[in-house]
């Protein structure tokens, strides 16, 4: 079983590479998807092991949550807002998309070193899986540092929750559901909070470019 | 009896639904407090009675204990206090054409909800659930503070909400790995749950509960203020409504430093010992005050200068929890305490003085004594008192915990603290202290205050905090006493 864990969590890893590689705003919503629909099929994975072993549901429950609001609901949320800001250009990336796959190489090497130091998930079979998803967190951090546009910016917060939830699928093999539930009513509440602000500034600064947000200093 | 805390602001909003009539906002908010401070009393009874409130119903999930009734009462004595004073405030915003009358019922909402959520994350035992609160906390105030909606208000609650939510995220991975330490020493009715996890402390396992508290530490340091992850503290403070200001300085902060110690007791019970957590406690707080003291030394803008004090002396509770010995703590709660009352007194008659002269620059601002006789010597005793004179109370807490400090032989830091401290006196009084004089004349203002329930308000509080500065009540000690023995254990 563990196999098809350790396949997911480089999988899940994979896409968030290819989330940094892309370009346009329309494709890194696209692999968003990707991603959350890779985390879906892990934690239907884990459900339905768990329903057979333990009899508990819980996760299938969350599984059929982040079909719903992580593969459909934000995605096309985020398209919506995307369709309607009139300034539109389309590539969206600071330094150049090699030297942040390198970066991204060098964090997942980076999350390799300081967790094997760290006895409790260096045991066994855990050690993999921890590491990718680890890692997705950190390169989440990285897409939201490295985009300019505010969409960019919601996209890496997501991928950020993305990373936290399979790492605590992965290690803990789920939280207690009463507090999966409540992070997701808090995600999805944030990015409607966030898309709303994305028209505002659209409105009042003439583009969603964050590098305009430069007004308050000192 | 507890769930009538969470019970009541859920009404409130409900019927702030409702209702649209300017006065009868004003009444259900007002009175919507006042029964919160009637429910806290009776609580705060019952928690020195008998230690703890627990209900078995939900799950069990109702817990409240000396350390968190200390912060819940402050929340709800200063959500009290702006909503006096947001009566006045408000008035005046609609009469100058500020904000139309439509939009006072979202402001209400938005108070209460942002209320609702700050009571929620300080009456739960389980940390999840106290994250959740956290984060919501921040949603629920993001259009509180871009409640103005012009450029800079938006420009404020965009790095707000982006910062504040990527922060609290790392604290959930630092939830996450606690949760993993302790995963084979609970069962799994107990996971998160912050009591079993204290009194299971010695058996979690401890190099991840180490990973855990630096997660946490960073996290919850995020929303508390601490440098340097606190960019995005003077913006909001500054852009949000003055009433607003007061909630996010004098509350919001402390319920994230409330997560934050909550994590250390665990984790040094885990250790056996403070220095690990101490360490960088110490080090994030004297950073905050080193980056307070040299952005107040240079500072144009008073919100703004009030933020930064507010981010030195959330370092100065840091260092105090990091010392670790019974009177350091005591010195950090009481300072807790303190600094709540003096900085939501400071933003509230702050509030009064840019209605009075529409700018935030300090170089526009003359004669404020003269213009406004009650506020700004309010403004003025209340810069003393956050500088850390006598007889205010923030003179005391910051002597024990200064004490503290040599008591354990660490000259070096005592001094740099010292030193840190008179350079934000100076700063603040470089700055500040010339508002009150010059001629008023020159703007064409006319004298006299407009907020007359908000004057109210910032007389209590500057009464209360001249009076605690000089005998602190024996209720309160004993209830500072109690939450100290939960933090250090045994």
């Amino acid at each position: 079983m563990s196999n098809y864990f350790d396949a997911l969590s480089v999988l899940i890893l994979f896409s968030s590479f290819i989330l940094m590689a892309n370009k346009r705003i329309k494709s890194y919503i696209k692999t968003f998807r990707i991603q959350s629909l890779l985390i879906a099929l892990a934690a239907g994975i884990m459900g339905i092991k768990g329903s057979f072993e333990e009899g508990r549901i819980d996760i299938l429950v969350v599984c059929l949550l982040i079909v719903v609001l992580k593969v459909i609901f934000i995605p096309n949320l985020l398209n919506k807002t995307y369709a309607n800001i009139e300034y539109k250009v389309e590539k969206d990336f600071i330094l150049n998309i090699p030297i942040l796959i390198l970066m991204c190489c060098a964090l997942v090497v980076f999350t390799y070193f300081s967790l094997s130091t760290i006895d409790g998930i260096n045991a066994g079979i855990i050690n993999t899986q921890v590491v990718n998803s680890v890692s997705v967190i950190l390169i989440g951090l990285l897409f939201m540092i490295s985009r300019k546009k505010a969409i960019g910016q919601i996209v890496g917060f997501l991928v950020i929750e993305n990373g936290l939830y399979i790492t605590a699928l992965f290690s803990t093999h789920g939280m207690p559901f009463i507090v999966d539930v409540g992070i997701f009513i808090d995600v999805i509440t944030a990015v409607m909070i966030l898309g709303f602000m994305v028209f505002r500034i659209n409105e009042k600064f003439e583009s969603i470019d964050i590098d305009k947000l430069n007004n308050l200093r000192g | 009896m507890g769930f009538f805390l969470l019970a009541i602001p859920v009404l409130a909003v409900l019927l702030f639904l409702f209702f649209k009539k300017e006065k009868l906002l004003y009444m259900i908010s007002v009175s919507a407090s006042i029964c919160l401070i009637i429910v806290a009393v009776l609580i705060t009874r019952q928690v020195m009675l008998w230690g703890k409130v627990e209900y078995s119903s939900l799950g069990g999930i109702f817990y409240l204990d000396a350390l968190s009734i200390i912060v819940l009462d402050i929340v709800l004595i200063i959500g009290l206090m702006a909503s006096i004073y947001s009566v006045g405030y408000m008035e005046e915003e609609i009469k100058q054409g500020k904000i139309k009358i439509g939009r006072l019922k979202i402001y209400y909402i938005l108070m209460y909800s942002f209320i609702f959520t700050m009571i929620l994350a300080l009456t739960v035992k389980n940390m999840g659930i106290m994250w959740i609160a956290i984060e919501a906390t921040t949603l629920a105030s993001a259009f509180l503070v871009g409640f103005y909606n012009d450029r800079y208000a938006l420009e404020a609650a965009w790095k707000y909400v982006i910062i504040c939510s990527v922060g609290i995220a790392i604290a959930l991975l630092g939830i996450i790995f606690l949760h993993l330490s302790s995963i084979g020493v609970l069962p799994s009715s107990d996971y998160l749950d912050w009591t079993a996890l204290y009194d299971q402390a010695e058996a979690l396992n401890t190099s991840i509960a180490r990973l855990a508290f630096i997660f946490i530490l960073v996290g919850f340091g995020t929303k508390a203020g601490l440098a340097p992850m606190h960019t995005w503290l003077p913006d909001a403070h500054s852009q949000a409504p003055s009433p607003i200001s007061a909630l996010l300085s004098g509350v919001l902060l402390n319920s994230a430093m409330y997560g934050i110690i909550r994590t250390v007791a665990i984790v040094n019970r885990n250790l056996g010992s403070g220095v690990y957590t101490g360490r960088l406690l110490i080090a994030l707080g004297i950073l905050s005050m080193v980056t307070a003291a040299i952005f107040i030394l240079t500072q144009k803008d008073y919100k703004r200068l009030l933020a930064y004090s507010s981010i030195e002396h959330m370092g100065i509770i840091a260092i105090a929890i990091g010392i670790f010995t019974p009177l350091s703590v005591f010195g950090g709660l009481l300072h807790m305490i303190n600094h709540s009352f003096t900085k939501s007194m400071l933003f509230l008659s702050s509030g009064n003085i840019l209605q009075k002269y529409h700018t935030k620059r300090i170089s526009g601002i003359k004669g404020v004594l003269k213009l406004l006789p009650v506020s700004g010597t309010v403004f003025l005793l209340g810069l003393f008192a956050i500088a850390g004179m006598p007889p205010f109370s923030i003179f005391a807490s910051e002597l024990s915990i200064l004490a503290s400090i040599f008591a354990i032989k660490s000259f070096f830091l005592g001094l740099v603290f010292v030193i840190l401290l008179a350079v934000v006196f100076v700063g603040i009084a470089l700055n500040l202290f010339k508002v009150f004089y010059g001629p008023a004349v020159e703007n064409n203002l006319s004298p006299g205050e407009v907020n007359t329930p908000g004057l109210m308000a910032i007389v209590t509080l500057l009464v209360v905090i001249s009076l605690t500065g000089i005998v602190i009540p024996n209720e309160l000690k004993v209830l500072i006493t109690n939450a100290q023995s939960i933090i250090l254990g045994g």
